[in-house]
């Protein structure tokens, strides 16, 4: 796992990007950036070469669920794997997100271990 | 058709018609006719006046209340304000929290550190196997240790305290939030108020309340409160783990 790739923390609630980015820290993980919403992120993603983003679902502007829709259809950003970090727990949703193309999903709350697995397996799918 | 159903004319009533009309006595006929049809309609009309008088009674109840005028105009603005501030103080308790746990982080690694580095020596010193040079630089570096570890303890117990005053939202915002949850009760109360005084209208309302629901499966809902009474929803991340390999994941 190469630790000093570029991730872009997506979420409407400081209190969470801050968190997040604490224990992506914890992982060795000091490259990161935030956003807060589908709208402020997506032009970041195109003007800046990121390795990974880290996306809540449910934000007002741009949900997670388009912003993830939108990466896919970028020829340019379609690789970045994108993992959902999320409070919505409904089983059409997780499917929706998967047959939208998502590499990982967690469901808030969640561990700092969970956090761990989750990015540990999607890059031992990449490489 | 049922029994009790009252007919529109009596026996008596038609078997005159009828003869009235075998003799060829029109007039008197149609008199009989018109007499039924007016009494029909004088029922009829006393029905909608008391119909309208009590509409006219609920609505001027509903005027009169002028709680409902003090709910819209006060109460609502004020528990929005009053659920603003609940964000704004999770927000600024949940800050506190990590200011103060950042703060503890580095005092940890520190103390590690310096641990790491008595190690050594101390190490040779519990197998007998010290030398003076050494004995000293462990002196030298256990001294520093414990120094730094004074005032270390210190900040670390009291960025423990803030962390732990930090957790009075709970009190604060459980407050707030009952009031809201008052409010919003009495609000209830007055929706079925309303929904019974206009009873029937409201069944259609419902029924399209229920099919919004439904069509809108992948629309964000935020937290699941109720989980383990719901089908559609997943039971932890276990859950999700497992949905997704369902699906080749």
């Amino acid at each position: 796992m190469k630790k000093q790739i570029k991730i872009l923390i997506v979420d409407d609630f400081s209190t969470m990007r801050r968190i997040i980015k604490n224990l992506l820290r914890d992982l060795g993980f000091n490259n990161t950036f935030e956003a807060d919403d589908g709208n402020t992120a997506l032009p970041m993603l195109k003007n800046g070469d990121y390795d990974f983003v880290v996306t809540d679902w449910n934000m007002p502007g741009m949900q997670g669920i388009d912003l993830l829709k939108e990466i896919r259809k970028d020829q340019a950003l379609c690789h970045i794997p994108v993992l959902m970090v999320t409070a919505e727990a409904k089983r059409e949703q997780i499917i929706e997100a998967a047959q939208s193309g998502v590499n990982g999903y967690i469901i808030k709350p969640f561990t700092a271990a969970t956090l761990k697995e989750k990015l540990e397996k999607i890059f031992e799918r990449i490489q | 058709m049922s029994e009790q159903q009252e007919s529109l004319i009596s026996l008596d009533k038609a078997k005159e018609l009828v003869t009235l009309l075998e003799c060829g006595q029109v007039e008197m006929a149609n008199e009989i006719i018109t007499n039924i049809q007016n009494e029909n309609s004088d029922a009829l009309f006393e029905k909608v006046g008391v119909l309208t008088r009590q509409l006219h009674d609920s609505l001027e109840d509903f005027q009169l209340d002028t709680r409902i005028e003090s709910l819209a105009n006060d109460e609502f603005p004020d528990a929005r304000e009053r659920l603003n501030y609940v964000i704004e103080m999770t927000d600024k308790a949940a800050n506190r929290t990590m200011d103060a746990v950042e703060a503890c982080l580095p005092i940890a690694d520190s103390f590690n550190d310096r641990i790491q580095q008595v190690m050594p020596n101390w190490k040779s010193l519990m197998s007998r196997d010290l030398q003076l040079g050494q004995f000293k630089e462990l002196c030298k570096l256990l001294d520093d240790f414990l120094q730094v570890s004074v005032s270390d303890a210190d900040s670390l117990r009291q960025y423990l305290t803030e962390i732990l005053m930090a957790q009075d939202f709970q009190d604060l915002t459980g407050q707030m939030i009952r009031r809201v949850i008052n409010l919003v009760q009495e609000v209830e109360v007055k929706l079925v108020e309303m929904l019974t005084m206009f009873g029937e209208a409201s069944k259609p309302l419902n029924k399209s309340a229920d099919e919004i629901k439904k069509v809108s499966g992948i629309e964000a809902e935020g937290p699941i409160m109720n989980a383990n009474e719901r089908v559609d929803v997943v039971d932890g991340q276990n859950d999700v783990d497992d949905l997704l390999s369902s699906l080749g994941f």
